[in-house]
């Protein structure tokens, strides 16, 4: 149980390349923080800069209030989950989880007692004298918690510990991981590269991008109120639509191309003329009725996925494709036209030079 | 694939059973010779059957020896050759995993540097190298003692390099885990690299225990004392035995039981060799 304090973070590797910089994250006890962002954006750099496996070159990183950067992984009462799951091959599932606690210096009746909890928590106590090759790919993964469970660290560290399983299995265990975060009531940080996850599990969540924070906040905050651009379309799936203008010559509107325009009835700061990017999500287009929609989709190819259908289109006179998420089952062929809606507070706006989010909502 | 083909079957096996046949021969020969009397081999036809003197024949090599070759005992011989096959295979093994752990784990100025020095000892068999070595050998005492046998046999890292490929496929997350659960350096390398490169542990000693067991021309060089010769420099002395008779069935009785400690360790490190074979995953 720990709060952990990130000040200004950053990591400068010997060849002059900087794979985080100015990562400031203040993590509560016992909250569920995960760090998520494309492959490269330097998530895992954090991680293992908490864990102690690389170290810091600038800012600051406390646990519990105490200035860790200089100690040792072992000595920094964390443990990690690794992705591949990092099992020592030659020993049982019981020797895997007793390592730690032994080198330690535990002693025997204590550490039986923490791994008899921990394979009852997991559901391992049948596997526990085997040989990790001989478990799945979810036991393994469990065996790998269960190792840092018994530690009883103040920080649970992932490195995306799903990735490797397959679709089914992932739901499972993220289940049994957000469980096994109420139980312990202990600080976790997650690092992963699927939004899906990042949003079913965090309590907050660190968007990053090219070695910077994007956006700190909630699952809802950043659906909701992405902060850039590259927020809105990172999180959601199929992702945020992106239609690039102009702000129109009355400031209330955005015009597409030559020809097409549209009046969003509340003005837009900046001045016209001003590219924009307007982004609304799939989920949130409806057909107008009647016809009398804002938008007309030209409709390319459609997704059925049972609960819903996602139609591909083109907007006539905008560039750049758009998505729409109709409830059930519908039909469309392509080169239908749908007259598409969108509420007024569902509509993005960020600056396309800067990516920043505009304060249009003034809605 | 089905196969149903019973004429190359058979010509297979023929083939086979021939090429064992003929591999064998000549250990069956010394087999048969080592129980006869030396007129019985110096005579036309030479004998393919067991003579009745096998008993006399191998007790006196075990006890006495032979007077014509300085009379050491057969089995101090032995003794003195799985010393040194002992030693060396020890001491390379030794030598090279801890080099190869430093070179492949740690950060120090020169580390490349100094695996290519490693690397270059494999193009410097002790052939090439005998005069300085001997030279050195002799100037530190060492001629006539079981460490001038032994040391500089053992002082080239030649399984560096086979250790150093093998830690190189172990994931860097073990390492990270392991530094995690508090393990340091010696104790990473005692409880996880040593356990998980038991296979290839194995299978070098095979390969360098019969090295060491088979050395010839450096047992020769640093041994004039009776008490250090080695089984195959023994071997080598009984045939030079001048105007004499060559005693053909004890030189053949020699070899019969200088084979024995190689085929041993063949055989008993081969179950483990071939088991984590098998078994290997990381």
């Amino acid at each position: 149980m720990a709060t952990l304090h990130l000040n200004a973070l950053g990591k400068t590797y010997p060849g002059g390349v900087t794979a985080a910089s100015e990562v400031s994250v203040e993590i509560s006890d016992g909250e569920f923080v995960v760090l998520v962002g494309p492959s490269g954006c330097g998530k895992s750099t954090i991680l293992r800069m908490i864990a102690g496996l690389e170290t810091i070159t600038e800012g600051e990183l406390s646990i519990d209030g105490a200035r860790v950067n200089d100690r040792e992984p072992g000595e920094r009462d964390i443990a990690m989950v690794f992705q591949n799951y990092a099992l020592y091959p030659h020993m049982s599932v019981r020797k895997n989880m007793e390592y730690g606690l032994k080198n330690e210096g535990l002693p025997k009746a204590q550490i039986a007692a923490r791994i008899a909890e921990a394979a009852r928590t997991l559901r391992l106590e049948e596997y526990l004298d085997r040989k990790p090759r001989q478990l799945s790919g979810g036991q393994r993964q469990r065996v790998a918690m269960g190792r840092a469970i018994v530690r009883q660290p103040k920080v649970f560290l992932f490195d995306e510990p799903l990735s490797n399983l397959d679709a089914k299995l992932r739901t499972q265990l993220r289940a049994e991981l957000k469980a096994l975060h109420r139980r312990l009531g202990a600080t976790f940080v997650y690092v992963t590269h699927d939004q899906v996850e990042a949003m079913s599990l965090a309590d907050r969540i660190v968007i990053m991008n090219a070695g910077r924070v994007e956006q700190i906040g909630t699952p809802m905050d950043l659906y909701l109120r992405p902060a850039s651009r590259f927020v809105a379309e990172f999180i959601g799936s199929p992702s945020m639509n992106m239609l690039e203008g102009r702000i129109g010559a009355d400031r209330a509107s955005v015009t597409f191309g030559q020809a097409s325009a549209l009046s969003l009835g509340f003005d837009l700061p900046g001045p016209a003329g001003h590219p924009i990017a307007l982004g609304v999500r799939p989920e949130h287009l409806h057909l107008a009725p009647g016809g009398a929609g804002g938008i007309d989709l030209a409709v390319q190819f459609i997704e059925q996925l049972g609960a819903d259908t996602v139609v591909h289109g083109a907007v006539p006179g905008a560039a750049g494709p758009l998505a729409v998420r109709l409830a059930g089952v519908q039909r469309y062929e392509a080169g239908a036209v749908l007259s598409l809606a969108c509420s007024a507070e569902n509509l993005h706006l960020f600056d396309a030079e800067t990516g920043v989010r505009l304060a249009a909502d003034a809605v | 694939m089905v196969e149903n083909r019973p004429i190359l079957n058979i010509l297979t096996h023929a083939v086979l059973i021939l090429g064992v046949l003929f591999l064998c021969f000549p250990v069956w020969m010394a087999l048969v010779a080592s129980t006869h009397g030396a007129e019985a081999l110096s005579r036309a036809p030479i004998p393919l059957w067991f003579g009745g003197q096998g008993w006399d024949n191998y007790t006196q090599l075990l006890s006495a020896g032979l007077p014509a070759a300085g009379g050491v005992p057969i089995g101090m011989m032995m003794m003195n050759s799985l010393i040194m096959a002992l030693v060396i295979t020890f001491g390379k093994i030794a030598i090279s995993i801890i080099s190869a752990y430093a070179i492949v784990y740690f950060r120090f100025p020169f580390r490349m540097g100094f695996f290519w020095m490693i690397f270059l000892t494999l193009m410097l068999p002790v052939e090439v190298r005998i005069l300085p070595t001997f030279d050195v050998v002799t100037r530190l005492g060492m001629l006539n003692t079981y460490a001038g046998l032994t040391i500089p046999l053992i002082a080239s890292a030649t399984a560096t390099f086979l250790f150093r490929q093998f830690f190189l496929t172990i994931p860097d997350e073990l390492v990270e885990a392991a530094r995690i659960d508090r393990a340091g350096p010696v104790r990473f390398f005692i409880d996880i690299l040593l356990p998980m490169s038991r296979t290839n542990i194995a299978a070098l000693f095979i390969i360098l225990f019969i090295y060491g067991w088979n050395q010839y021309l450096w047992p020769l060089l640093v041994t004039t004392e009776e008490g250090l010769y080695t089984v195959v420099m023994g071997i080598q002395r009984m045939v030079n035995s001048g105007e004499a008779l060559p005693v053909w069935h004890f030189v053949m009785g020699t070899a019969i039981l200088g084979m024995i400690p190689p085929v041993v360790v063949v055989v008993a490190m081969q179950k483990l060799f071939v088991k984590g074979l098998v078994e290997s995953e990381k």
